[in-house]
């Protein structure tokens, strides 16, 4: 046994030397495609000697799955490159993992993740340990996509990430808004809420036939975050909320969330379970979609533009669903993206990969396999390729794009989030007595240190 | 054949209770089954019908991408490549533990040291100490050595919840045989070897199948430490399983998986259990 890990150890020993001897190559191409220097054939030369680049995206949609193995796999192929495609359950596991080899000093070339799918806190987080590949996501070929003017108002998605600047070091992958829908069948479309008052005075009428995700999902906390845009005592919605905790301060924090506390706090006992005392919060959407598909809630929200089409076609929503806007003004809009950390093993079949992902190519598969909406901006696209993405589309049922559009929202600052989300936690879950001030800037407190 | 067996038998010699008893046993198992397959044919399920609205056959044909079995059996669930894991890591891993643990065994039943009962519980720790905090700690280990991510970091990983059952059921074995048999071919002029291989191994096999089961089933088994060790990279059917049903619902396809999972165990038990019921707990522990 000993001899046994001795030998281990030799091996690895061996091995990580050996890593060490292509490191200093590997930096060498980092600098010179960050500098410009490398050209695009030097970039799909290299990844094609790497061979392989390791994808880390969430793994619990069938689609997604079959999408990734069938089509971009294949694709991939035909450039060199082989995929793959490492389904994780959560995203912060290949956060976590990137972080633990970077603690163990593996740098570029030398980790096991080349690219995440991931969004806001995750994202934040890699940003924060400096955990990035860097500044890569204007400077491909298919960069021309996406809009990088930060004097067009429209580019806001693509360099802030929930607020947090992108530093271009992640490209925009898919676009989401967060959308309700409601069974039909057992709602008349005349009653459906579109204020955060009606939904009030609907669930006075019709108590326990609503409930949200509950926090510190992401999904909970961005219905949190429309309640409180809709409640802002300034009445300027989610403009406040795009500046960082240390820009806001605690007491303007938590003089402007308090009425959309408040109010979600008043509804408590209006929502499913509530009667009893026990409000019941799923916990992820999936929980959610079992309880519309059930009957237990009427509406469910969600980020999912094409949700309702995409889910009558798996069967995950009932027959009648159909989408509505809910809160007027308010439906978040962010978008989800690839980056490519410190640590890649692959950085140029990483950066071919992502390159592919942005073509309209993929976005238009992806799109029809998945419903998961174009992250790249129309307006940057010719008429043809508009048309092949609207043709993929799997379609709005309930709502038009035009209706959409009139009522979005940007998604808060990830560092205001933390505090929403444990602001959250403290008033509602645990029903702390405290005042909201007292809360807030003791969630600011604890995420300070 | 077998359910005959089983009818005379619950016809002839039980009581009315217990055959009653036996039957709740049998629904209280077999029970859970039962929705999982219904769901795995199902294409929309909702409460509170008692059966499926729409049938995923229904919907076949319409479909863009392969839907329930389809998928579970398409590539792009991953069950074969998962399958496949989990049976090369639990034959490795118990072939390996026995090697460790025979020797040891031996030691433990018949040799008298210092610090043996200490060394006893030393062995068990592995169960008392949360799989959790083993893992996470490992895995910082591994990481440094290049292990993380490999079938070698997994299935040495396996080897520390596994290797405590395999010790206790064979120190037991070894117990129970006695030292008299051996002793005797000796002075017969068997050589160490000879002894071995021709009396000591042949005695004590019923154990040693009964143990080598046993890890076998533990090690297909292993969650948490496969996920960390494995990275997402090497997956076995509890991983694949876990993936697919953390989302909090039981689809179609999350409910075909749950039932192939259970396959290979079930297998098996089949396979050994006429073995284990006749060898192992007949000779090797009723000695």
């Amino acid at each position: 046994m000993n001899k046994f890990m001795m030998g281990l150890t030799v091996t690895a020993g061996l091995l990580s030397s050996v890593a060490h001897a292509e490191d200093a190559e590997a930096n060498a191409f980092r600098e010179a495609f960050l500098g410009g220097e490398a050209s695009w054939e030097d970039v799909s030369a290299r990844a094609e000697s790497e061979g392989t680049v390791n994808l880390y995206y969430w793994g619990g949609s069938d689609p997604i799955n079959i999408w990734m193995d069938q089509v971009v796999a294949t694709d991939l192929a035909k450039l060199g490159v082989t995929l793959n495609p490492v389904r994780i359950t959560g995203t912060k596991d290949a956060i976590d993992l990137v972080l633990a080899e970077m603690g163990s000093g593996k740098g570029l070339g030398e980790g096991s993740v080349d690219a995440i799918w991931l969004n806001g806190e995750n994202f934040a987080t890699l940003k924060r340990q400096d955990a990035l590949f860097g500044a890569f996501a204007d400077k491909m070929p298919n960069s021309d996509f996406i809009e990088w003017n930060a004097e067009d108002p429209r580019s806001l998605l693509n360099l802030r990430d929930f607020g947090v600047e992108t530093g271009n070091a992640e490209v925009p992958w898919s676009g989401e808004q967060y959308v309700c829908a409601a069974n039909t069948a057992r709602v008349d479309r005349a009653d459906l809420p579109s204020t955060f008052a009606e939904l009030k005075a609907y669930l006075e009428a019709n108590p326990g036939k609503f409930t949200y995700v509950k926090p510190p999902h992401y999904i909970g906390n961005t219905f949190v975050q429309a309640a409180i845009y809709a409640h802002n005592p300034d009445g300027t919605g989610a403009e406040p909320f795009q500046q960082s905790i240390d820009d806001l301060g605690a007491e303007e924090m938590a003089r402007l969330i308090t009425p959309g506390l408040e109010y979600l706090k008043s509804i408590e006992p209006l929502l499913l379970g509530g009667q009893s005392g026990n409000a019941r919060y799923p916990e992820d959407n999936g929980a959610l979609d079992g309880m519309f598909l059930n009957g237990e809630v009427d509406m469910a929200c969600k980020f999912g533009l094409y949700a309702v089409a995409t889910g009558l076609n798996n069967g995950t929503y009932p027959e009648g669903a159909e989408a509505f806007v809910f809160p007027e003004g308010n439906m978040i809009k962010n978008k989800n993206y690839l980056a490519i950390p410190a640590n890649a093993p692959n950085p140029a079949a990483a950066l071919v990969m992502a390159n592919y992902m942005t073509s309209v190519e993929a976005q238009v598969s992806k799109l029809k396999y998945t419903g998961m909406p174009p992250g790249v901006d129309p307006w940057k696209l010719s008429e043809a390729e508009v048309t092949a993405l609207t043709e993929a589309s799997p379609g709005l049922i309930g709502v038009s794009q035009a209706d959409l559009d009139a009522n979005t929202a940007p998604d808060t600052n990830a560092t205001l989030v933390d505090v929403i989300e444990a602001t959250w936690l403290e008033y509602i879950e645990r029903d702390s007595a405290d005042d909201l001030s007292v809360i807030v800037s003791r969630a600011v407190d604890n995420l300070a240190k | 054949m077998a359910r005959r067996k089983f009818k005379s038998a619950l016809n002839s010699r039980l009581s009315g209770f217990q055959k009653i008893y036996l039957l709740l046993i049998a629904g209280f198992i077999l029970g859970p089954f039962i929705p999982l397959l219904i769901q795995s044919f199902a294409f929309r399920w909702a409460w509170p019908d008692l059966l499926p609205g729409t049938w995923w056959l229904e919907q076949r044909e319409k479909s863009l991408l392969p839907l329930a079995w389809d998928y579970v059996l398409s590539p792009y669930s991953r069950v074969w490549e998962a399958t496949l894991n989990t049976v090369f890591i639990g034959l490795v891993v118990t072939v390996i533990c026995l090697a460790i643990c025979l020797p040891a065994a031996r030691v433990l039943a018949r040799e008298k040291f210092r610090g043996k009962s200490a060394f006893e519980f030393f062995l068990s720790m592995p169960l008392i100490v949360p799989e959790a905090a083993i893992g996470i700690a490992l895995l910082m280990i591994f990481i440094r050595l290049g292990l993380a991510g490999s079938y070698t970091g997994i299935i040495i990983v396996h080897l520390i919840p596994t290797i405590p059952y395999m010790i206790r059921m064979l120190t037991a074995v070894y117990q129970g045989l006695g030292t008299d048999f051996e002793e005797q071919a000796m002075i017969l002029g068997a050589s160490r070897w000879q002894v071995m291989r021709m009396v000591t191994l042949p005695m004590l096999l019923p154990g040693v199948v009964a143990g080598a089961l046993f890890t076998f089933l533990v090690s297909t088994n292993i969650f948490l430490l496969t996920f960390f060790m494995g990275q997402g990279k090497i997956i076995t059917l509890p991983t694949l399983l876990f993936s697919k049903i953390a989302g909090g619902t039981l689809d179609a396809s999350a409910a075909g998986i749950t039932l192939v999972v259970t396959v290979p165990g079930i297998i098996l038990l089949l396979i050994t259990e006429r073995f284990i019921k006749e060898e192992a707990f007949g000779k090797g522990f009723g000695n």
